[in-house]
């Protein structure tokens, strides 16, 4: 399988404080990778560190062979990167359409753009349905399907999707990772989520990732890796995962 | 009546100026959180490219000769020059810096653009004709209005119009507003900052350009301290009508021009060279009682 | 000797420090400069009772001030009014009480008078500008500026208005505006020592933990305003009295632009930030002015245009916000290096205030 994104021995540092320590990740074409691991792990920094937000301090980043550490984000977005962020990050004073129209500034297509939001809207329909209104006004879950698609418009080949459960009712939950699923299958995209449940990565499925402390500490199969936590919580009595609590929307 | 109709041209017409400066200082703060001292000195730079340099007290066209078609593009588009130059020099190395610091900066800037104009056409104020024709009255609703406040008044609303058509319908213009509320997440998507940066310098420089051909014709005097006392208003616009919006900045301006047009007829004769000091207090008070700006919704989250 | 203890003597060793720089300073000058050396001196001491008032509350708080040239103007004018000859009063400001009009004041209560005075001033105008906070408070101290100047540049028989007014008592040296910067001095660390100052400053740092652990910022802002208003009331009255002739601009945006360059430069964290700031601006201020004067070389003559002072200042002022954004002290302050016992080593000699 063809290498989509090549993270290479980073560090992502505040001032004195690390965030992320000589980490190391492979991410093939067409993969889905989930990132979990306890509040602080690094997880947002990682992320940050692969879309330009954040400087790397060492290390190295690729995607599709073309270097990706040093490029300012809106050079790295144009490269076909695209980002989900934790929080959505709606542009709330914005209409529901000129969201979805402020990552198409890069694209030549005009007409493969007007069909994006076209099928954009189709695939969800509340968002049709406010299409003119101001998105600021949106429920979290219709946000973060706004999020998703504004994020889709940019005709990425990766994707990256920062916490989307948070703050979401597990219902919701559930429609918003069957939409990613499904537009995931349709575009041929490879997907970097961050989700702290790991039972809810092994119920959607793809690789698992676990970090601690700015490290990998563990990687395998989503599902397997769920059971093993589920066991070792049973024995030490691992932190509680965010996701739970922040559920009851 | 004709001294109400005079009222109504007259804050009108200063309205309007203050509400153009007024955006020019906030389309650039919206962008990128610089409150741009140097606004004002774009303003005299537009003035004194009007005319030949030189310390003489006398001022010669230069540039003012040319036929007003040609001029008006000129004019602004050599502010739009001046003010995207000065992002490049200057705010483009400070991107990072805290707003306090890109404030100082671009303070000492506009007193660095002052001192060069002081020491190549010198310090004293010149006589300078643009337009004189202009200031002929014509009667209108029972007033007798010179011809250029009413042309101060349709070009605001002109401006105003263009400005949100281009904010509203262009590409530029749908970056900008993104930019100006999560410039991080618009970047995120592609948008580039370079171009948003510039393009809001520009549009801002072409402003301080429009003020500058108005003020010139108004007064008819080319004076370096000419940017000084309009920038203190636009500041002011700006932060009553809620830092960074834009509607807010226009509103402001128009209600800082009624105001002082107000206290001018309100106060006995004594107290009329107060008046900027009464208006001045006036916003004090005004910022004490809605620090968010007047024309902030309550529910609006502080930018600052 | 207790780790706390050593802190305290390095914190109040920086005021005697910078004092002992200046005293030298003037003592070098007196001993081998010229007449107009000493002048160039009491100036650039003046700028250090000037910009130290203003490090005062801007240092403090991190709240940028345009309004100080405003409180300048106010002590300048309160001691003009108290020792200027009844005659000349007359003259040219028919229009002050007659109280003020006989008043005949000696020059060091006049300038104490006109420090108290801005004071008065700071305590009222900053009750009401120092609700605001973050840019919306530096823009109002701004208009605090504009109301000022168009007040005094229009109350013809108070303050002249734009004309100027003479006749001050000359009486300002090098000494007396050398004694006026050392009390400046020690003033500013006996504030920045402060609890007040100490509390200000979290707030600089951090305004949303400072306010959660109950500082009153407000309360601290305002105090430290008018300790500032004071010395920069006084350092006004200096001016006068140095240069002998009042005019409202040259309290507006000139002085204003230089003291904040001179912070900048030096570097608002600290108060040696202050000090050096004008000991070097005011260094390179006078090496152009005798630029522009003209440099004669052999036969030729060279001298810079007018304003090139300015110019460079400005272009100065933005090197170094770009290059070195915390000026050239980087908030570091002069301190005396006491001798450490072996355990210290986590006392940084480097660390700010």
């Amino acid at each position: 399988m063809m290498s989509k994104l090549g993270v290479f021995d980073i560090s992502v540092r505040y001032g004195k404080i690390p965030a992320v320590t000589d980490l190391s990740l492979q991410i093939n074409e067409g993969e889905r990778v989930f990132v979990s691991g306890p509040n602080g792990a690094g997880k947002s920094s990682l992320l940050g560190a692969i879309s330009g937000a954040v400087a790397t301090s060492h290390g190295r980043i690729e995607m599709d062979g073309d270097l990706l550490t040093g490029r300012q984000p809106e050079a790295i977005a144009r490269l076909g990167l695209s980002m989900v962020p934790e929080g959505r990050e709606i542009f709330g004073a914005l209409t529901v359409e000129e969201n979805l129209r402020v990552g198409t500034g890069m694209r030549r297509d005009v007409q493969a753009v007007e069909a994006d939001v076209g099928e954009i809207l189709d695939a969800f329909p509340i968002l049709a349905e406010r299409r003119h209104a101001a998105a600021g006004a949106l429920s979290g879950g219709q946000q973060q399907m706004l999020a998703i698609g504004r994020a889709l418009m940019t005709n990425p080949k990766l994707m990256m999707v920062d916490e989307p459960s948070l703050g979401l009712a597990p219902k919701i939950v559930d429609q918003v990772y069957e939409t990613l699923c499904a537009l995931q299958e349709e575009r041929s995209l490879t997907l970097l989520i961050v989700e702290q449940s790991s039972l809810r990565a092994a119920r959607v499925g793809g690789r698992m990732i676990l970090m601690r402390g700015g490290r990998i500490v563990g990687e395998g199969n989503a599902a397997d890796m769920a059971d093993r936590e589920a066991l070792a919580q049973a024995y030490f009595g691992a932190p509680r995962s965010n996701s739970d609590m922040e559920a009851a929307e | 009546m004709t001294n109400l109709a005079q009222l109504f041209f007259d804050a009108a017409s200063l309205g309007g100026l203050y509400a153009m400066a007024a955006l020019g200082i906030a389309l650039i703060f919206g962008v990128m959180n610089l409150v741009n001292f140097a606004h004002g000195e774009y303003i005299a730079f537009c003035v004194f490219a009007l005319i030949v340099p030189s310390t003489d007290a006398v001022a010669v066209m230069f540039l003012g000769k040319a036929p007003a078609l040609i001029l008006i593009p000129l004019v602004l588009g050599i502010g739009a020059l001046i003010a995207v130059l000065s992002e490049y020099a200057v705010f483009r190395h400070l991107r990072r810096a805290d707003p306090v610091a890109m404030m100082v900066a671009s303070f000492a800037l506009g007193f660095v653009i002052r001192n060069i104009l002081l020491a190549v056409y010198g310090g004293r104020p010149k006589a300078i004709s643009l337009w004189p024709e202009l200031n002929t009255p014509v009667e209108l609703a029972g007033a007798s209005v010179p011809l250029l406040q009413l042309i101060v008044i349709a070009t605001t609303l002109i401006v105003v119009a263009a400005l949100a058509l281009l904010l509203r319908k262009t590409r530029l213009g749908l970056e900008m507003r993104a930019a100006a509320e999560n410039f991080t997440m618009a970047r995120l998507l592609g948008v580039r900052a370079n171009v948003v940066i510039t393009g809001a310098f520009a549009l801002s420089g072409a402003l301080a350009a429009a003020v500058a051909l108005i003020m010139v014709t108004q007064s008819g005097v080319a004076d370096v301290r000419v940017g000084g006392q309009i920038m203190l208003v636009a500041f002011i616009a700006t932060v009553i009508g809620g830092m960074g919006s834009l509607p807010g900045a226009v509103a402001a301006g128009f209600l800082i021009g009624a105001v002082s047009v107000l206290l001018q007829a309100a106060l006995p004769l004594d107290a009329r060279p107060f008046r900027d000091a009464f208006l001045y207090t006036l916003v004090i008070v005004c910022l004490l009682l809605r620090p968010q700006g007047l024309f902030v919704p309550a529910s609006a989250k502080p930018r600052i | 000797m207790s780790e706390h203890c050593r802190n305290r003597i390095a914190a109040h060793s920086t005021p005697l420090l910078l004092a002992g720089v200046l005293v030298v300073i003037a003592i070098l000058v007196t001993l081998f400069g010229d007449k107009a050396l000493a002048r160039t001196l009491t100036e650039t001491l003046i700028r250090v009772t000037l910009v130290v008032g203003l490090w005062i509350f801007v240092g403090n708080s991190g709240v940028i001030s345009f309004g100080h040239a405003g409180y300048m103007a106010i002590g300048a004018y309160c001691s003009a009014w108290l020792t200027l000859r009844p005659q000349s009063k007359a003259l040219f400001l028919p229009d002050l009480p007659t109280w003020l009009m006989e008043a005949q004041w000696h020059v060091l209560p006049a300038a104490i008078a006109g420090g108290l005075l801005a004071a008065l001033v700071a305590l009222v105008s900053g009750a009401a500008i120092l609700r605001l906070t973050g840019i919306a408070a530096a823009i109002a101290t701004f208009a605090f500026l504009a109301i000022v100047n168009t007040v005094y540049s229009n109350w013809e028989g108070v303050t002249g208005a734009t004309s100027s007014v003479v006749g001050l008592p000359r009486y300002v040296d090098q000494w007396v505006a050398l004694t006026w910067a050392l009390a400046a001095i020690l003033a500013a660390n006996l504030y920045a020592n402060s609890a007040s100052g100490l509390a200000l400053r979290a707030t600089r740092e951090d305004e949303v933990a400072a306010r959660a652990s109950g500082i009153n910022m407000y309360r601290h802002r305002l105090w430290s305003l008018v300790v500032s208003g004071f010395f920069t009331g006084v350092s006004g009255a200096l001016l006068g009295h140095s240069i002998g002739v009042l005019n409202p601009d040259s309290f507006y945006l000139g002085i204003t632009f230089i003291s904040l360059a001179m912070l900048v430069v030096g570097g608002i964290g600290s108060l040696t930030g202050a000090v050096c700031g004008v000991l070097v601006l005011s260094l390179m201020i006078e090496l152009l002015v005798r630029a522009e004067q003209g440099v004669t070389i052999g036969e030729a003559s060279l001298s810079l245009p007018s304003g090139t002072q300015e110019v460079v200042i400005g272009l100065v002022m933005i090197l170094v916000l770009v290059l070195r954004p915390s000026g050239l002290t980087e908030g570091r302050e002069l301190k005396l290096r006491l001798p450490q016992p072996r355990a210290a080593l986590t006392h940084d000699p480097q660390t700010t205030n």
